[in-house]
């Protein structure tokens, strides 16, 4: 399968935290989604992606290029929506369309006209006067004017109600309709994934946890219950981490193959919600 | 690249309005023609600062299809054709006043406004958002300050210097002020170039 991000051993170091050694790869034709705590790598990872940073060592290539010499091209096919608003706030979308447009060769001024009136966007009001949602959807009717082949989006939902919220991942998955494009993006809330994620990227402390389809997590992780003298040393290899009440155990594990083949019938085994995974890999991985 | 320059008249729009005033005011006050254009040539640069030292602006761009490279190019270069825009309407004005000048006075203000520049661009990717303002607004105001009076003092005191200068012909003078001054204005650029490379935004 045809990758389009491809980051490899990409380490970056600041003074009181670092991602560390991060191989991830972006599927062609997908929604990854990039999941994990305020403050585990999100933005430092897509900033890497964005080359708004470079990294201390290893590789970001973007459609198979890197930034060293291809950067112009690179960025002509990706589109990107930030957490914040980056366009000049005192501008409206017509300056701003005046300013940003003319920077891509493919830009399409009617399609920015379309998204204008499908997103009910004011051409000639202030950036700075939109609401949170006015913000993301004029950001990705930006990125969609070009043609982006690769949408990058920090966080596109947080501070979106619940209503708003819902509108832009129905309008995400529209635009997936298309093949040719990707869409890369991080959230730290689970339910945002469950709805439009083909893949899933967990970050965790600057760690990649893992990147898998939705379908293989589904299939691998589950949560264990049982009582507590189940537990040993060898029992406990199948699990990632455990919660020990005086009831019984509950723990995680991401083979539940394993699990079963362990446990048997002697505990009980459900299926792990992406909270649940987030919850537990969020204390770290248990090394026995 | 062009692009990159225009989008300065884009962004000030408004102030452009008050850019005729603000050199009206100078003329009326009956300034002296070289200050007048000195200041109409810092007008759009540095108000272009005020949008360029925010973090965010330097994440759009960096994310549009511009290498760095061309982000710090278009600002010396945007800030030449800029000069040479706002010594245009400058003159213009002068002339309509019946003010006389002379080609000397849009020498002199070239040249202090290239390099105020050289020293005052890098200053803006090297210090963070916020303190760059008062940075160079202090140092604008050390160097009107002290700077004359030291120019008097080495010139009184270390006569071999005050000797050479003032034997130089006036050409030669002007030459040699060219080079200096269009030296100082690449290295500028070239230590920007480098600064900015390696920021991280």
């Amino acid at each position: 399968m045809e990758h389009v991000v491809e980051l490899e051993n990409v380490t970056k170091n600041f003074k009181d935290f670092s991602v560390n050694n991060i191989n991830l790869q972006v599927k062609k034709g997908f929604v990854t989604g990039f999941i994990g705590a305020n403050g585990a790598g999100k933005t430092t990872t897509i900033k890497l992606m964005m080359n708004l940073l470079k990294p201390d060592a290893g590789e970001v290539k973007v459609f198979g290029m890197d930034y060293k010499t291809h950067e112009k091209a690179m960025k002509e096919r990706m589109g990107f929506v930030y957490d914040g608003n980056v366009f000049f706030e005192g501008l409206n979308l017509l300056d701003i369309k005046r300013i940003v447009g003319p920077s891509y060769k493919q830009w399409d001024d009617k399609l920015f006209y379309q998204y204008m009136e499908q997103f009910e966007l004011p051409l000639k009001k202030a950036i700075k006067t939109f609401s949170k949602g006015m913000q993301m959807k004029a950001s990705l009717a930006i990125a969609l004017s070009h043609h982006a082949e690769l949408i990058i989006m920090d966080e596109p939902t947080a501070g979106l109600d619940p209503i708003f919220r819902r509108e832009l991942l129905d309008l995400l998955q529209e635009l997936m309709v298309d093949g040719n494009r990707t869409i890369f993006f991080s959230t730290h809330m689970t339910t945002d994934l469950n709805r439009i994620a083909d893949y899933l990227a967990f970050i965790n402390r600057g760690e990649l946890i893992f990147n898998q389809s939705i379908h293989d997590i589904a299939e691998n992780y589950a949560l264990v219950k049982g009582r507590m003298d189940l537990l040993d040393r060898d029992t406990e290899k199948a699990l990632i981490r455990v919660h020990r009440a005086p009831t019984g155990f509950e723990a995680l594990t991401g083979n539940v193959q394993q699990a079963k083949k362990i446990f048997g019938d002697s505990v009980v085994i459900e299926q792990a919600s992406l909270e649940d995974i987030m919850v537990y890999m969020k204390e770290g991985v248990q090394r026995v | 690249m062009f692009n990159l320059i225009r989008r300065d008249v884009i962004l000030q729009k408004r102030q452009m309005l008050i850019f005729i005033p603000f050199i009206t005011f100078f003329i009326i006050m009956d300034a002296h023609p070289a200050l007048t254009f000195l200041v109409a040539s810092i007008f759009i640069p540095f108000n272009a600062f005020a949008y360029d030292e925010k973090v965010e602006t330097n994440i759009l761009l960096n994310s549009l299809p511009y290498t760095r490279k061309e982000i710090i190019a278009s600002r010396y270069i945007g800030a030449m054709i800029y000069m040479i825009l706002a010594i245009g309407v400058t003159s213009l004005e002068l002339f309509l006043f019946g003010i006389p000048f002379r080609l000397t006075d849009i020498a002199v203000a070239c040249c202090l406004f290239l390099l105020f520049s050289a020293f005052t661009f890098p200053l803006f990717y090297i210090f963070k958002p916020g303190y760059i303002y008062s940075v160079v607004l202090i140092s604008f105001l050390l160097l009107a300050g002290i700077g004359p009076p030291i120019v008097i003092f080495l010139m009184d005191n270390i006569t071999v210097v005050a000797d050479f200068i003032i034997n130089l012909s006036t050409t030669v003078m002007y030459m040699g002020s060219a080079v200096i001054i269009i030296f100082l204005y690449t290295a500028s650029w070239g230590i920007t170039t480098y600064i900015y490379q390696r920021k991280a935004l």
